[in-house]
């Protein structure tokens, strides 16, 4: 018997209830992180990290023949790297892997296989922002920008920061998703909007005010502060960080007690 | 009496303004198969649904192992087995990887997937990747994975729907094996034959409603009101006979002159039930 399930008023869909109630299993938990960190590698997700580390190594070489390879333009090219990866790792790779569940009917034979939802959640996360961050990572040694053990601590804490929320973005976009091409269609606007604002803040005064509201804004700043020897990121930064961060798992926690991962 | 792993009391369903399950009463015990029968949208898959805390009924109680249905969370899934259309298998992992990942999940010993593999006859092709299965082999992998915890209850919606008659048989091997040892099998079917074959009781499923409840055989012979006999001579003429002194005679005659090639009862199948109860075909 076929029928439109959101249509009703009463469904129990995917362990919803689970996500604030249940506890985490560590071996679940471990079991699904394993599972979807090694999806990542399968050709459908692995061309986000190798693209953005591409980039990063097109840019380094190009501004380095147009300066004479000043720190400046490392930076830059290293920002240009970052902004890339955390949108498309963060948004595309955690919406389509959300979707691929959806369109192969695993997510709910993983729901019906004592799986909760925060199970899920946290294990769908974790590998995506492992991946960005260790992406992050290896384009600062990409570009050879030097850093001191603070200047590492702030831009990890910064960047993982902005990863994390592009992951629950990612997330919030993938449970209207049914499958990974819808997921495609959705992400690809929200991708550009918070990869080309950040990356055009220096063309225009109104794109920088835009663009100090994104947390992959601030992500950008932070390499360029960096580099300049200021604290990556001033408090209106961590606030806006933190605040999108809290935002970003309360919609998607509205949207999940809904109709869970589905739409 | 053995013991009672679901009972559905009064159960209906309501999607918007129209009833899709509507006062269905049912009971499973251990080591039993209930079967659900019914055509297409007849409320087998709402059922199991319900059952499997998937949905809500709209009224009624049902418990499985003793658990309100409306009270069921992720651990449930510990005890209970489910196989449907919906169940699908991770393509790019292997058929073994498939079932360590669930292994892990439900805290299975990984022992206990090469055994389970040979069983379902998937042992071969262990290490090949779920998406160069063929259909009957990915259902047997979705079957394995349902069974990999050693449930109580297993719930099987339309299991041999599509698949060739040697994977179908293969199933029913494997059902009647998981009975034997004491699992509850909660099956939904199209198909009379494989219902009336496996079944310990069924449930005829009309729009919603029960039409029929029983054992195959009960069933059956409840609508057997017109007595017939079926009779194929040496010579090849056939005959059907209503139930008579006149019709004892003949055969009688026929017996004495070892004239008889075939000779048969015709009490109505499930699906001849079905269709005089309801005015439906199953198929």
């Amino acid at each position: 018997m076929k029928h439109t399930e959101s249509s009703t008023g009463n469904i129990r869909s995917d362990g919803r209830k689970a996500m604030t109630l249940k506890p985490i299993h560590a071996r679940k938990l471990a079991a699904i992180i394993d599972v979807k960190g090694r999806a990542l590698f399968s050709k459908n997700f692995i061309i986000m990290p190798v693209f953005s580390l591409g980039f990063t190594f097109l840019m380094k070489i190009l501004y380095e023949r147009v300066s004479g390879g000043t720190a400046d333009m490392n930076a830059y090219a290293l920002a240009l790297g970052i902004l890339m990866n955390i949108s498309m790792m963060g948004i595309y790779c955690t919406a389509a892997s959300l979707a691929e569940e959806k369109e192969k009917n695993t997510l709910r034979t993983l729901m019906t296989s004592s799986v909760n939802g925060l199970e899920f959640f946290l294990g769908s996360l974790i590998p995506v922002v492992l991946m960005s961050t260790a992406v992050n990572v290896l384009c600062v040694f990409i570009v050879r920008l030097s850093m001191t053990p603070a200047q590492w601590g702030a831009y990890l804490a910064v960047t993982t920061a902005a990863s994390i929320i592009a992951s629950v973005v990612g997330m919030i976009l993938g449970i209207f998703a049914k499958n990974q091409v819808t997921a495609s269609t959705i992400t690809t606007p929200a991708v550009l909007v918070f990869m080309m604002i950040p990356m055009f803040t220096g063309f225009s005064d109104t794109l920088h005010k835009i663009s100090m509201f994104f947390f992959t804004g601030i992500a950008f700043e932070a390499v360029a502060n960096i580099n300049s020897g200021l604290p990556a990121a001033d408090i209106r930064g961590i606030a806006i960080l933190t605040a999108e961060l809290l935002l970003s798992v309360i919609l998607f926690l509205i949207l999940y007690r809904r109709n869970g991962f589905e739409r | 009496m053995s013991e009672t792993y679901i009972s559905v009391n009064h159960i209906s369903k309501k999607y918007d303004k129209d009833f899709v399950l509507k006062d269905v009463t049912a009971v499973l015990h251990k080591g039993e198969i209930l079967g659900f029968l019914g055509p297409s949208g007849a409320g087998k898959t709402t059922t199991i649904k319900i059952l499997t805390g998937q949905l809500m009924p709209t009224s009624g109680e049902a418990k499985v192992l003793g658990i309100d249905c409306q009270k069921i969370d992720e651990r449930i899934y510990e005890q209970i087995g489910i196989v449907t259309d919906s169940s699908g298998v991770y393509e790019r992992m292997s058929v073994y990887d498939n079932l360590k990942y669930f292994a892990r999940l439900l805290n299975v010993p990984l022992a206990d997937i090469d055994p389970l593999l040979k069983r379902i006859g998937l042992y071969e092709h262990r290490k090949k990747p779920a998406s160069k299965l063929s259909k009957g082999q990915t259902q047997r992998l979705v079957v394995a994975r349902a069974l990999l915890h050693k449930p109580k209850v297993l719930f099987l919606d339309e299991p041999t729907s599509g698949l060739d008659p040697s994977t179908a048989l293969e199933i029913h091997r494997i059902l009647r094996e998981l009975k034997e040892e004491g699992m509850a099998i909660f099956l939904t079917t199209h198909n009379m034959e494989e219902a009336a074959k496996l079944c310990d009781h069924v449930a005829l499923l009309n729009e919603g409603v029960i039409v029929e409840y029983g054992t195959p055989e009960e069933i059956c012979l409840k609508y057997n009101t017109v007595k017939k006999y079926r009779v194929q001579l040496t010579d090849g003429t056939k005959h059907v006979l209503l139930q008579g002194s006149d019709t004892a005679g003949r055969i009688a005659s026929w017996m004495e002159a070892d004239q008889i090639e075939t000779l048969h009862t015709c009490e109505p199948t499930l699906e001849s039930v079905f269709l005089e109860v309801t005015g439906r075909e199953l198929q």
